[in-house]
């Protein structure tokens, strides 16, 4: 296909905005797909995905379309709509020459519309502002256009009003992205450089490689070779998403699809590196890097003898999962477990969850916690992946956490109460922008760990609800950061242990005993919790011993039955460990994050 | 292996444990009460239409196959077997005496009766077909918690009740009563069980109520309709009861039993020893060499069964060395005098000596924290270990993982 008849573009929307839907719209209209043969929803495929609302993985589709006599070939590359998955988004625009912003004009711009808008434009992307829902009473798309103005300086005043329910205008969609989305630029004479925009593993063909041809042409049987990695591939096959993978004998500069190799672990491909065929000489595309963990969690078997099991569950996730990273870790209250990086909570989540359902692993995790640097006195920089292996204070000279630059969309009426919960959570306030009567846009620079804390929920009851927000890591600043012990029957608990700004020490330190006073059940002993800093104790709890705990009837029609039950209660809570004689559940291990019932 | 929880008539039934020993002690479950009390998780069911010569019969036919011959101890339970009429008594004691020797053998014979079902005449009539003890379900002295219990007769029924026994010549008499009933202040307990020791029993059992699953009393606390009493006055009452029985000359042999010189329940203990037992009649439990095996609970079904084949076990279950032995010490510690290391061993088949005994390192711990004692050779609960048995127990149980 000349390229001039390619349109590469895809869809910015917050959740629930409508994405899925006006995609579905856009494939019925195509005719690739028969509207009775439509799962609902197409793009989103991983049950996980369906259930959460959200996308994790990026997808591509290319349909055909006939306007005014030529037939196009429209590629719509889906992104992650998640911040965690910021990097993938970035890629997957740079795939594309322009964006569908898609607005719910029932709801307004969100903080993630705003942040992915700012990905396309500074990627370089034609933007077509587009309000959906109009079908709904209480649609207001004259205030939405005006928002999409003010927080985003992008034209919206002729934008597409359309229900992507009915239907409604989405012709008329179609008919922008042709024409006012540029045609892709590219020689497919010249040496072959295609940009990998993501991979996804799949069990029976391996590793299938998503690309756009950004110049030349790939062939069936090329040998080629990644820029960032040096891993060379012979294409076993290539070809194009119509939705379903359908070889080709080539993909032209422009051109948007996959190719299989032989590549059997996703880590030997890295999202955002240049392909070219082997022996030529060719510039590397802009923008890679390696994946980016913010967040850092440990998973320890709930039963020790499980730690193969997990090891075996741990590698099979990362053969879908480049972006999990893990590593053998001890801790004196947990034993054997592994230390593993995430790009973010929700990634963090997500791993939890296919551990836990696709590997039928029972474990204790431990409260996330951020990145650390350490300067030391000769200037040496190391990195801390947990509160626990934080070297005494002698062994450094500053300690620095990273920063967020996190915007926050809200109604106007909200703007005090955000602004106390971000100065108590020692943010920096940076910009306020109004973006129409109604709504506000603000900036703070926060600490990544505050936000981890409890600023998301702090933030949703602040404004019932209506606040968003986005955050992008900006860099890493020094404080007066100290690791807050806590400590369980005179034995401190690594796996409990936090870091965290010496003026809020204390109030934090109370807060993690009171919660681990509710989950920890009663001993045969009083179980006494301290907070503390070094040799200072801030804080203490404890939970009374058991004063009464014994069956009345004891027979032997019993026995069995009343063992089995005691048993259980033992036992029971599964995902209990015992440091010292201490039974802690798994629950504790959460309490050192903030929010209602973590 | 089916679990001992299911009721389901569906359940497959199980292989009957071998045959036990002569002298193994024997209970038999007679399923039937005048009507179901609402704390009550045994199991039974008002006798109203009931086809007590059927059940008799098949009980019967259970014993024939299973019953031990010679047994030292024989209990009858449920139920209410001061149901049955003299006449179905008779014929059930004298065809079980024709299989077993019992009248010969046993050393104690203890029937469970309730104050609507025991006379002067029913109690002659127990004594003379061998019954030489009685316990009596009397649970409260108050009207008002007795209806709340859902029993069907007054205190001054259960008072009558009593006389009728002593005047008929029963030496044995057990007297049930249950306190930290929803409501009673340890001032109340305290007066309805000096107004109970006063009658001077031989034998007292004083349970703490418990909300079991399925009664009618744990739906209505779920419900929020009724409340337990607050742990320190369930404590207190612990107390009290312990302190009056002393008084009275009722020594505490067990958690929730009391009794004058020589007259604990043997039949009882054998169960705390965690020694062997034939149980007959539905949901009747039997424990022979290691295996357990539990009948189905249903009347229905016990009947269906034992007509089939004989067989009513629906679950049976062999625990390993090291379990025994934890569960040998749970039970074994709820006895006063408590346990010897190296009988449980012997109980429980564990091979190893002393220094395997897993159960001594749990011993060690709960020594140091004040939970148990040694007295001789022996271990057992203090006053600190006492009103957290079962916690003490768990840690006896997970002995082995
Ligand atoms: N009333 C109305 N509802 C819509 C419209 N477009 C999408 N929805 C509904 O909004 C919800 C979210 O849509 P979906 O496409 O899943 O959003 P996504 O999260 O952006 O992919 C679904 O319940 C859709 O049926 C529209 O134009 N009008
Ligand atoms: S407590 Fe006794 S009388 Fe009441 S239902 Fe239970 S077995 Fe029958």
């Amino acid at each position: 296909m000349d390229p001039k008849h390619i349109r590469n573009f895809s869809i910015i929307a917050h959740i629930d905005h409508g994405k899925s839907t006006l995609a579905d719209r856009m494939l019925e209209l195509s005719g690739a797909v028969r509207k009775r043969d439509m799962k609902d929803q197409l793009l989103d495929d991983m049950e996980l995905e369906r259930e959460r609302g959200i996308t994790i993985k990026a997808r591509a589709v290319t349909v055909p379309y006939t306007l005014d006599g030529e037939t196009y070939q429209l590629n719509l590359i889906d992104t992650p709509g998640h911040v965690d998955f910021n990097y993938e988004v970035e890629k997957s625009m740079q795939a594309c020459e322009g964006a569908v912003l898609l607005v719910d004009a029932s709801q307004g711009v969100e903080a993630q519309t705003v942040a992915n808008a700012y990905l396309a434009i500074e990627a370089d992307l034609e933007i077509l502002p587009v309000l959906n829902k109009v079908d709904l009473s209480h649609a207001r798309p004259d205030e939405t256009a005006e928002e999409i103005e003010n927080s985003l300086a992008i034209e919206a005043t002729d934008a597409a009003a359309i229900s992507a329910k009915t239907g409604v205008g989405v012709e008329e969609v179609i008919r922008r992205v042709i024409e006012r989305i540029p045609a892709p630029t590219g020689d497919p004479n010249a040496a072959l450089r295609a940009l990998i925009f993501d991979a996804v593993y799949d069990e029976y063909r391996g590793v299938i490689v998503y690309l756009r041809v950004v110049d030349g042409t790939l062939r069936k049987k090329d040998l080629v070779r990644m820029l960032g990695t040096g891993k060379i591939f012979e294409t076993v096959e290539i070809g194009r998403f119509t939705p379903k993978m359908t070889a080709a004998p080539e993909l032209r500069a422009g051109e948007v699809g996959y190719f299989v190799s032989n590549i059997k672990k996703l880590g030997d491909v890295r999202v955002g590196d240049t392909m070219a065929i082997k022996g030529t000489e060719v510039k590397m595309l802009p923008g890679y890097r390696e994946p980016q963990h913010m967040v850092y969690a440990d998973f320890y078997p709930t039963n020790p003898g499980d730690y193969e099991t997990m090891r075996d569950a741990l590698e099979t996730l990362s053969l879908s999962d480049s972006s999990l990273s893990f590593e053998p870790v001890t801790s004196d209250a947990l034993g054997f477990g592994y230390r593993c990086g995430f790009l973010g909570l929700l990634h963090m989540e997500i791993i939890e969850q296919r551990l836990e359902r696709e590997h039928d692993l029972d474990m204790i995790q431990t409260a996330p916690s951020v990145t650390y640097k350490i300067v030391k006195a000769d200037g040496e920089e190391e990195w801390v992946y947990s509160p626990g292996a934080l070297p005494g204070p002698d062994q450094f000279e500053e300690l620095c956490e990273p920063i967020a630059r996190v915007s926050m969309l809200l109604p106007t009426e909200f703007i005090g109460a955000v602004m106390q919960i971000s100065s108590d959570h020692r943010g920096l306030f940076i910009r306020q922008d109004h973006l129409s009567p109604t709504r506000v846009q603000l900036m703070y620079d926060i600490p990544l760990a505050e936000i981890m804390y409890d600023f998301y929920d702090k933030l949703k009851s602040a404004t019932r609800g209506y606040g968003t927000l986005n955050y992008e890591i900006t860099g890493y600043k020094a404080d007066d950061l100290v690791k807050l012990k806590i400590l369980v029957n005179a034995k401190e608990v690594d796996a409990l242990s936090a870091i965290v700004h010496r003026s809020r020490a204390d109030t934090r330190g109370r807060a993690t005993l009171k919660k681990l006073r509710k989950e920890i059940p009663r001993h045969l002993f009083e179980v006494r919790l301290q907070a503390a800093i070094g040799a200072k104790i801030l804080a203490r709890e404890s939970i009374a011993a058991l004063r009464k705990d014994v069956t009345a009837k004891c027979y032997g029609g019993d026995i069995s039955r009343k063992r089995k039950l005691l048993e259980k209660q033992k036992a029971g809570k599964r995902r209990m460990r015992q440091v010292g004689d201490v039974d802690i559940p798994q629950k504790a291990f959460l309490s050192v994050l903030g929010g209602e019932d973590k | 292996m089916a679990s001992p929880f299911s009721t389901s008539p569906k359940t497959r039934p199980v292989p009957p444990l071998s045959r036990a020993k002569a002298g193994t002690p024997l209970y038999v479950h007679l399923p039937f009460c005048a009507a179901k009390c609402h704390y009550c998780d045994f199991f039974s069911v008002p006798d109203e239409d009931q086809d007590v010569d059927g059940m008799s019969a098949a009980i019967l036919r259970e014993a024939e196959r299973r019953a031990p011959r010679s047994p030292r101890t024989v209990f009858f339970g449920g139920g209410t077997p001061s149901l049955f009429t003299e006449g179905q008594l008779a014929h059930l004691l004298d065809r079980l005496d024709a299989l077993t020797g019992w009248r010969a053998s046993a050393r104690e014979v203890t029937a469970e009766c309730n104050p609507e079902s025991l006379d002067e005449a029913k109690a002659r009539a127990l004594l003379r077909l061998g019954v030489r003890r009685v316990s009596l379900g009397v649970q409260s002295l108050d009207d008002a918690t007795l209806a709340r219990f859902g029993r069907v007769h007054t205190s001054a029924q259960a008072l009558r009740a009593y006389d009728a026994a002593r005047a008929a010549g029963l030496d044995h008499v057990n007297v049930d009563m249950i306190y930290a009933a929803p409501g009673q202040s340890p001032a109340r307990w305290e007066s309805e069980l000096e107004r109970v020791l006063a009658l001077e029993p031989d034998h007292l059992s004083a349970y703490n109520l418990t909300f079991e699953p399925g009664t009618r009393f744990h739906l209505e606390l779920q419900r929020g309709s009724i409340a337990g009493v607050p742990e320190e006055d369930e404590l207190a009452m612990l107390d009290t009861t312990r302190a009056a029985c002393a008084r009275a000359g009722l020594e505490p042999y067990e958690i929730s039993n009391y009794a004058g010189p020589g007259e604990a329940c043997e039949h009882n203990v054998n169960y705390w020893n965690n020694g062997p037992y034939v149980g007959i009649g539905p949901s009747a439990v039997s424990k022979v060499g290691h295996a357990r095996a539990g009948n189905v609970r249903g009347i229905a079904s016990y009947l269906a069964r034992i007509g089939a084949d004989g067989n009513a076990a629906v679950w049976s279950e062999e625990l390993g060395p090291v379990a025994r032995l934890g569960e040998t010490w749970w039970l074994g510690l709820r006895l006063a005098r408590g346990v010897e290391p190296a009988r449980a061993r012997a109980t429980a088949g564990f091979e190893g000596g002393a220094d395997r005994d897993p159960a001594l390192e749990v011993v060690a711990s709960l020594e140091r924290s004040g939970h148990v004692e040694r007295e001789g050779d022996r271990v057992r609960l203090t006053p600190a270990g006492l009103p957290v048995a079962d916690a003490v127990g768990r840690r006896f149980l997970g002995i082995g993982r």
